[in-house]
């Protein structure tokens, strides 16, 4: 019984996330379906959805950056304490 | 943000930013970061809801996206993820992508350069977001063309020398207008204030001396539209003015003015906004939010219609006043136009306010307070001192009376008892006109009928502190008013439903109106037999003889004898009191008979149901009822003399054969009188009698209906009794026919008196001769022979006989074609086997 219903809520969420998913993807958001999963999750825990975008785009762009330093300095890790 | 794990932060932070994966102390530093971010404050402000956020997305997808399809993709989606249930903030987490969407849209395909300002403006997004459809802006250089074209025009005016009034000079005229105050430019004109022809413009527009500036039409019309309100205000202000200093102003009236009085302050509040406003826009002209003639026009748009309804309200005062103007201002609540309702009901609640308070005086009290005479209940001024001299009766009955003061007491009770029906049915007097409609008549009859019934228990029977209490029990908990019409329409049920009980209750028990009314058909109606019996036995003797010698104390004592004799001296010292006699005005040569009377006297407050007018009805039947018994007597006398005296001494042979004719007449009248009098007693005055006395069981109506009550019964009474047919001219032809009757009926009494007598000398004439035969000496000498006597009694017995006979047919024809059911009874009992008919039908 349990385990039914279980299953039944996971096949739910899954329809949910590829929802989300495709919806991402019309509005551009380049978000991939692992990062969206957790982002919702945080949302469903609490987080206000606006700040969280701002996060999510100050991490990307921290990445942008970081990849930018290491094409220029050609190697990877040496300056992981550069902030 | 204390709810987001730091789990899912650090997952976060690694899925974004590959390199943290490995280095940990990266990892640690934008965590930090992105918690910073999270507990700090944006995104607190606002929580669109969905429907909002939808739109928005589909305005990006629009941008963004080239396929046309991608909105109608993301409503299916958006409504697909609404039937999920495992998100419980759908919301947040659209609304998260749409605030993560924006982001790349510099990096997304690139939008073409028309789009943006075609579809919506992007900059005002709040305005966009107001109007779904937005029309194409007008490009720049339209708008700047424009601008040229006007300048060329103003240029070219001041060029002529036409140019336009400044706005702002006008906008200072057209507040002076609002306050009825002729401006610079714009003034009224000098007319008569209340012309009859109010569509006559009177405003007048003044040139500029020099001639500089004109005023464009356009703007006369703004400001003719604008100064309506002024000359409206000018009115309405004049109005409250000049009700102010007069006296004799109606309260109506003058909570009316005060009502206006204060939305006239509100207008002024109105008008000193409108002029900070004006001054404003002076200071700075250029600045687009200030006052304009068109805005003005907007801004006292709700006033003008206020306004209308107060100038038309007291264009109502005028000519109407009282309940009348409250009727009027009341007419406009079904006005179509809701605006128009809540100002009329809102003034209306508090116009009505006096009259409602005169209202409940008069439903609680029975006091007529309205000193202008605006209520729907007004006082005759002939009765007022009627009112007055009731309350000083009552004022020296309280103190226990002056021994002094009887006779003046008399004299008020005997003003009083003559007015006592009319002091109810006229004293107050219901005028339709100041009915207020929302009252509605019925219901207006019904507050007329209570304050009038507590007034009269209050005056008339003497109970004002029963009445005094009430008004105190009913002050307490209720508080008429305009709004609430059901609660005043139970009110004034339960106000009428009681005072009318208390009057019943006053009537019955303390006044005893049954025991009256019964005394009433006991006596005047002869429905006390042994009393009538013993009083006819007792007065006959004296009422044979003429009119003018018979006294009336003879008579007082006669009738004390009879109620001694018979069982009416049972009845209570209080209905004996009243019972008198009386003898009508005689003339010469009338009998007792015709003159005497019996009566009873019935003083105030139940005159107002016994009123004279019913005395005199209740005389009328007496002395036909009366006369009827007389016959009887007669008619019973004459039977006993004939039937003993002829079988006994009165030995004729050949009268024998006359005297069994008179015998059967006799008996035929005796049967004809005892039908009658049957009739009157059982058909007619026992049933009329339990009807009204069914009717006062039930203390239903008013006293208006107790009156009517009575009145109906007497009527019934009255009219079957004296057989009144309706037929106009022919009213009292059956009553006629039935006096002759009785008339005949006496005079052949009269002719078997003589034929007895005749009879009797004849008999001892005879017994003489037959003495003389046996040698008996006697004077016979003294005897005259009476042939001739005898023979003419016996035709007049014959005479009457045939007259009487003729008489009951016809009365029994008439009888069975009358209206009245009743009637045509009697006809049945008069004609029960046929005797009156088969003898016409013979000849």
């Amino acid at each position: 019984m349990s385990t039914a219903r279980d299953s039944e809520r996971l096949s739910s969420a899954q329809q949910t996330i590829d929802i989300l998913h495709e919806m991402s993807q019309l509005l551009n958001t380049k978000l991939d379906k692992e990062t969206l999963v957790t982002c919702v999750q945080m949302i469903e825990s609490g987080a206000n959805p606006e700040a969280l975008a701002e996060v999510v785009k100050e991490l990307r762009r921290e990445s942008q950056a970081l990849q930018a330093e290491e094409r220029e300095n050609g190697r990877p890790g040496s300056s992981a304490g550069g902030r | 943000m204390p709810a987001s794990s730091p789990q899912a932060l650090n997952t976060l932070v690694q899925q974004l930013v590959p390199r943290t994966r490995t280095d940990d102390r990266l990892k640690s530093d934008l965590a930090e970061v992105c918690r910073d971010i999270l507990n700090s404050h944006i995104g607190h402000a606002r929580e669109p809801d969905v429907a909002v956020l939808s739109e928005l997305i589909k305005r990006q997808i629009a941008q963004t996206s080239h396929d046309p399809n991608a909105s109608i993709r993301f409503s299916n989606l958006l409504a697909r993820l609404m039937e999920q249930s495992v998100l419980s903030r759908k919301q947040s987490v659209l609304h998260f992508l749409q605030s993560i969407g924006p982001a790349p849209r510099p990096t997304s395909v690139t939008p073409s350069a028309f789009l943006p300002s075609l579809r919506v403006p992007p900059a005002p997004r709040s305005r966009a977001s107001r109007v779904p459809s937005p029309e194409p802006q007008p490009v720049p250089e339209e708008r700047e063309r424009a601008r040229t074209q006007a300048e060329i025009l103003r240029d070219y005016r001041a060029r002529i020398g036409r140019s336009h009034l400044p706005e702002h000079l006008l906008l200072r005229d057209t507040l002076f207008l609002l306050q009825g105050i002729s401006g610079k430019y714009v003034r009224f004109a000098e007319t008569r204030p209340y012309a009859e022809d109010r569509d006559e413009a009177r405003l007048v527009f003044v040139d500029d001396p020099n001639q500089r500036f004109i005023i464009p039409s356009p703007t006369r019309t703004l400001i003719l539209r604008i100064s309506e309100l002024g000359h409206l205000y000018i009115r309405v202000s004049s109005f409250v003015r000049e009700r102010e200093g007069k006296p004799g102003v109606g309260m109506i009236e003058q909570s009316l003015c005060h009502y206006l009085q204060t939305q006239l302050t509100e207008y002024y509040r109105l008008v000193a906004v409108l002029e900070s406003q004006m001054a404003h826009s002076t200071a700075d002209n250029q600045r687009d939010d200030g006052l304009t003639l068109r805005r003005l026009e907007v801004w006292i748009d709700e006033w003008r219609l206020k306004m209308r309804m107060m100038a038309t309200c007291v264009e109502g005062c005028e000519d109407s006043h009282g309940g009348a103007l409250v009727s009027l201002i009341h007419g406009h609540t079904s006005n179509g136009d809701p605006f128009v309702r809540t100002f009329t009901n809102e003034l209306l609640e508090e116009v009505s306010k006096p009259f409602f308070e005169i209202l409940q005086k008069w439903l609680f009290a029975g006091e007529l307070h309205d000193p202008y005479g605006e209520f729907f209940v007004a006082i005759d001024p002939e009765m007022a001192h009627l009112h007055q001299a009731g309350s000083d009766h009552n004022a020296l009955s309280a103190d226990g009376g002056f021994g002094g003061g009887g006779g003046m007491d008399d004299d008020v009770q005997r003003e009083e008892g003559e007015g006592g029906l009319r002091l109810w049915q006229s004293k107050y007097i219901f005028s339709k006109d100041m009915l207020p409609s929302f009252v509605g008549e019925a219901f207006g009859k019904k507050i007329f009928s209570t304050g009038r019934t507590l007034n009269f228990i209050r005056y008339t029977c003497q109970d004002s502190d029963w009445v005094a209490t009430r008004n105190k029990m009913s002050n307490a908990d209720r508080n008429l008013q305009y709004s609430d019409i059901a609660a005043l329409e139970r009110s004034i049920d339960d106000a009428f439903r009681i005072a009318n009980q208390r009057l019943f209750d006053v009537f019955i028990d303390k006044f005893k109106l049954m025991d009256h009314v019964r005394a009433l058909k006991m006596y005047l109606l002869l429905g006390q037999g042994d009393f009538v019996e013993q009083l006819m036995e007792a007065l006959a003797p004296n009422l044979a003889r003429p009119a003018n010698t018979l006294y009336r104390h003879n008579l007082t004592a006669t009738l004390e004898a009879a109620v001694r004799a018979s069982n009416a001296a049972q009845a209570p010292s209080d209905v004996l009191r009243r019972l008198d006699v009386r003898m009508l005005a005689y003339t010469h040569g009338e009998l007792g008979w015709d003159v005497f009377t019996l009566e009873y006297k019935v003083d105030a407050p139940l005159d107002t149901i016994v009123d004279p007018e019913a005395t005199t009805a209740y005389l009328r039947v007496f002395n036909h009822l009366w006369r009827l018994k007389r016959i009887e007597r007669a008619l019973s006398e004459g039977w006993t003399r004939v039937i003993g005296g002829a079988r006994t001494f009165l030995r004729v042979p050949e009268h024998e054969r006359d005297w069994h004719q008179t015998r059967i007449v006799l008996a035929e009248m005796i049967h004809f009188v005892r039908q009658l009098q049957a009739y009157c007693q059982l058909e007619v005055i026992e049933c009329s009698y339990k009807a009204l006395v069914d009717f006062v069981q039930k203390k239903e109506g008013d006293l208006d209906a107790l009156i009517e009550a009575h009145r109906t019964y007497l009527d019934r009474v009255t009219k079957k009794i004296l057989l009144i047919s309706p037929k106009a001219g022919k009213e009292e032809y059956l009553l006629g026919q039935l006096r002759e009757i009785f008339e005949i009926i006496l005079q052949f009494r009269d002719a078997t008196d003589a034929f007895y007598g005749h009879t009797l000398t004849e008999a001892a004439r005879r017994d003489g001769e037959r003495d003389a035969e046996r040698g008996i000496h006697v004077q016979t000498d003294t005897l005259p022979a009476p042939r001739d006597d005898l023979k003419r009694a016996v035709k007049r017995i014959k005479e009457y006989a045939s007259a009487f006979s003729e008489h009951a047919q016809a009365i029994v024809h008439g009888c069975q074609t009358h209206p009245d059911l009743d009637c045509r009874f009697l006809a049945i009992r008069l004609n029960f086997s046929d005797f009156y008919r088969s003898k016409k039908d013979k000849s």
